[in-house]
């Protein structure tokens, strides 16, 4: 009985969205729908939002990547509560897994191949996770993926030697460290600018490495920062202590 | 005067959680002063920023050097100072009461500062996506510090808000997206300005989504299925910091999308029966609880509905009324459920427990001299005015319900597994109480900054 009643809201709720969503008009354009206006001086303006962010983002940031800079620049303060996001619930899979007992579980040992595939494959691994990380400005991918690509580096690690575990404490270091440096570069933004986050160094030669101000500093801290988070969860999931 | 941006509300407890292992590493000792330390700094700018708000009327601070609403703005009016100050300086003075304990860890104490942090962000934020973040750290903090006693209760408690808590996320995010899709902006008053220009029906879906996303965290009838358990499953001191951190910053989007996002009338409406709903069935399934933790819960669901039905009736007086009820229930709540754990019969003799208890209880059910008085007088005064007399009926019995279990709760004293009490505990259930009599003995010091955070709502402003 439960069950169909459950289906039956289920596929209510879902045929209702869906008939909200097709005969809904929605503009699909960029472009339509709103000329936005300033909430402090209440100026009009003669664009939308998105149509800005394209328009001006080379000026602005010096980013030659829009979606770096809309992240990193224009909506920096919810990329900092992204990271935060990842931090509390890495620190809370710690909180859980931390001291609890484990099984020892007889481990099989790996793939011959696994064994030395692991070996070859892994300094290319870092070295890509790396590259997307520091050109995050440039071209696609930015710190998240980066850190995530070696992330992966730190699980193949993990596969190959079936009873160890990773630095835990190395990487709560490169972690804290990581996540302070960003703070401190949005809190130095008011020292040097006005605003927290606000881009105090030159904009550089657009397209070049060394470009767009704050963005790659702050991609670097969140590369390192996602990498030795994920790396940490990896680890407490295993639940080898080593130190 | 000094003049604090209200970024460093967020960004100084940020820095310091990313600092705190390091800490550890140094001197596992340290680790509780400095947290303290991070919560009085907290408090201290909330005060300044309440300070800077009354003299100013409203608060703005863009961000990343560029203007609202390409980039994100911070907007603090009365409401939002009110409740960061009661956030901080309250989860300061419960975070007291972890001294002198001998669990000791360094990971509680980081994500309890993030959660206080990001609560806090809630309350002063500008930005509909912006709050999206500081809810979806709310809310993974908030699993963590629930399952942290590592018992079933608590794990089942945690894992029915984690499956809530991220059904309730994706329908923010809908309703965000909807939003944007036809306005194309973020911001709260850009929205506000022109959110008549959005389709009937699309600005209602917008409206349903947000509520029940926000509704999970705010603790409204049919998305609390969580909210009992999770405060069995916590420990005292996690379920008192709940009830005055988070559930505060969900009421407090409620009264954002209310009045500011999505103010049609419908809504309020629509807010004011689930909010009777949220009353009567709170106050009803706590009668019959057995477990005291239990039964607070369920207690607290019902002061939600009454501060939900307060606010919907868009109104001045019945919106301070939500005032002094918002800050009775994180006051007395956190002092309930701080002090239960050693309320039993046995030491009900102990006057050291018993008297800030019994103020506790008077606030909660509407006692004069306490702060929950207050809430219910202005309200009974607003719904008597507006000659809603069935809401009036429905309240009073809701307020003799609750007599009732209180009573029981006092004089049989239903709690559980007795412990020795800490100093520390006693000192925080002591401050606690005495911030309760304060605030009941000299109510125009809440009354005046209440009566201009109505203002400026129903004007459309922050």
């Amino acid at each position: 009985m439960r069950k169909i009643v459950a289906a039956i809201i289920s596929i209510t709720v879902f045929v209702i969205l869906t008939y909200f969503f097709i005969t809904s008009s929605a503009p699909i354009n960029y472009t339509t729908g709103g000329q936005y206006i300033n909430p402090i001086t209440h100026e009009h303006s003669n664009q939308s939002v998105p149509q800005q962010y394209l328009k001006d983002s080379k000026k602005d940031t010096g980013a030659s990547n829009v979606v770096t800079a809309i992240v990193v620049e224009y909506r920096g303060f919810d990329t900092l509560g992204e990271v935060t996001v990842l931090f509390t619930a890495a620190t809370g899979i710690a909180l859980l897994l931390d001291e609890l007992k484990r099984r020892n579980v007889p481990h099989d040992e790996p793939n011959f191949i696994v064994k030395v595939g692991s070996i070859v494959v892994l300094p290319f691994i870092v070295v890509v996770g790396t590259y997307i990380f520091i050109h995050g400005h440039l071209t696609p991918g930015g710190g998240f993926p980066g850190g995530a690509v070696i992330a992966s580096g730190f699980l193949l690690l993990l596969l190959v030697h079936t009873n160890r575990g990773l630095p835990e404490r190395k990487l709560s270091v490169t972690e804290s460290i990581a996540g302070m440096t960003y703070a401190l570069i949005g809190l130095l933004g008011l020292v040097f600018a006005h605003e927290f986050l606000e881009n105090y160094l030159p904009l550089g030669t657009f397209t070049y490495l060394f470009s767009a101000g704050i963005i790659p500093l702050i991609y670097i801290a969140i590369g390192f920062k996602v990498g030795s988070e994920l790396g940490g969860i990896l680890h407490n999931l295993k639940g080898v202590h080593e130190e | 005067m000094v003049s604090i941006p209200p970024v460093l509300l967020i960004a100084f407890p940020l820095f310091f959680a990313f600092l705190a292992p390091l800490i550890n590493m140094v001197s596992k000792k340290a680790v509780k002063p400095y947290t303290l330390f991070v919560l009085l700094l907290n408090s201290l700018f909330a005060i300044l920023l309440f300070l800077e708000v009354q003299s100013n009327s409203v608060v703005y601070e863009q961000l990343s050097g560029f203007y609202p609403p390409i980039g994100i703005l911070l907007s603090v009016g009365y409401i939002g100072a009110i409740l960061a100050v009661v956030i901080n300086v309250l989860a300061m003075v419960v975070y007291i009461s972890y001294f002198g304990d001998v669990e000791n860890s360094v990971k509680f104490s980081m994500i309890y500062m993030l959660v206080t942090a990001s609560s806090t962000g809630i309350v002063i934020t500008g930005d509909l996506f912006n709050m999206f973040v500081f809810f979806e750290i709310t809310a993974v903090g908030s699993y963590g510090l629930v399952a942290s006693m590592r018992t079933k209760k608590a794990f089942e408690g945690a894992f029915k808000y984690i499956v809530l808590g991220s059904v309730g996320s994706s329908f923010i995010l809908l309703g965000i997206a909807t939003i944007y899709g036809y306005l194309k902006t973020l911001n709260f008053y850009d929205i506000a300005a022109r959110i008549n220009t959005m389709p009937e029906t699309a600005r209602l879906m917008a409206f349903i989504f947000l509520l029940i996303g926000i509704g999970v965290e705010a603790e409204i009838f049919p998305l609390n299925g969580w909210v009992p358990d999770a405060y069995e499953g916590s420990s005292n001191r996690v379920a008192s910091f709940l009830s005055l951190g988070p559930s505060k910053a969900g009421i407090y989007a409620i009264i954002r999308l209310l009045f500011t996002l999505v103010p049609i009338m419908s809504g309020f409406t629509l807010a004011l029966i689930l909010g009777i709903f949220t009353l009567v069935i709170g106050e009803l399934a706590a009668l019959k609880q057995k477990d005291v933790k239990r039964m607070l819960a369920y207690s607290s669901i019902g002061q939600m509905g009454l501060i939900l039905i307060a606010i919907s009736m868009h109104s001045k007086f019945a919106f301070i009324a939500a005032v002094f009820l918002m800050v009775s229930h994180a006051l007395a709540k956190s002092l309930l459920f701080l002090g239960t754990r050693n309320y039993d019969a046995g030491t009900l003799k102990n006057p050291w427990i018993a008297g800030p208890i019994f103020i506790g209880v008077l606030s909660i059910i509407g006692m004069p001299p306490f702060p929950g008085f207050w809430g219910k007088w202005y309200l009974m005064l607003n719904l008597a005015a507006e000659g809603l007399w069935s809401i009036i009926l429905i309240v009073v019995f809701a307020a003799v319900v609750e007599g009732v279990y209180y009573a029981r709760f006092l004089f049989k004293g239903t709690g559980s597994d007795a412990r020795s009490i800490t100093k520390s505990e006693v000192a925080a259930i002591f401050l606690l109480a005495i911030m309760l009599v304060l605030i009941g003995i000299f109510p125009q010091y809440l009354y005046t900054p209440a009566v201009k955070a109505a203002a400026s709502l129903l004007g459309g402003g922050p």
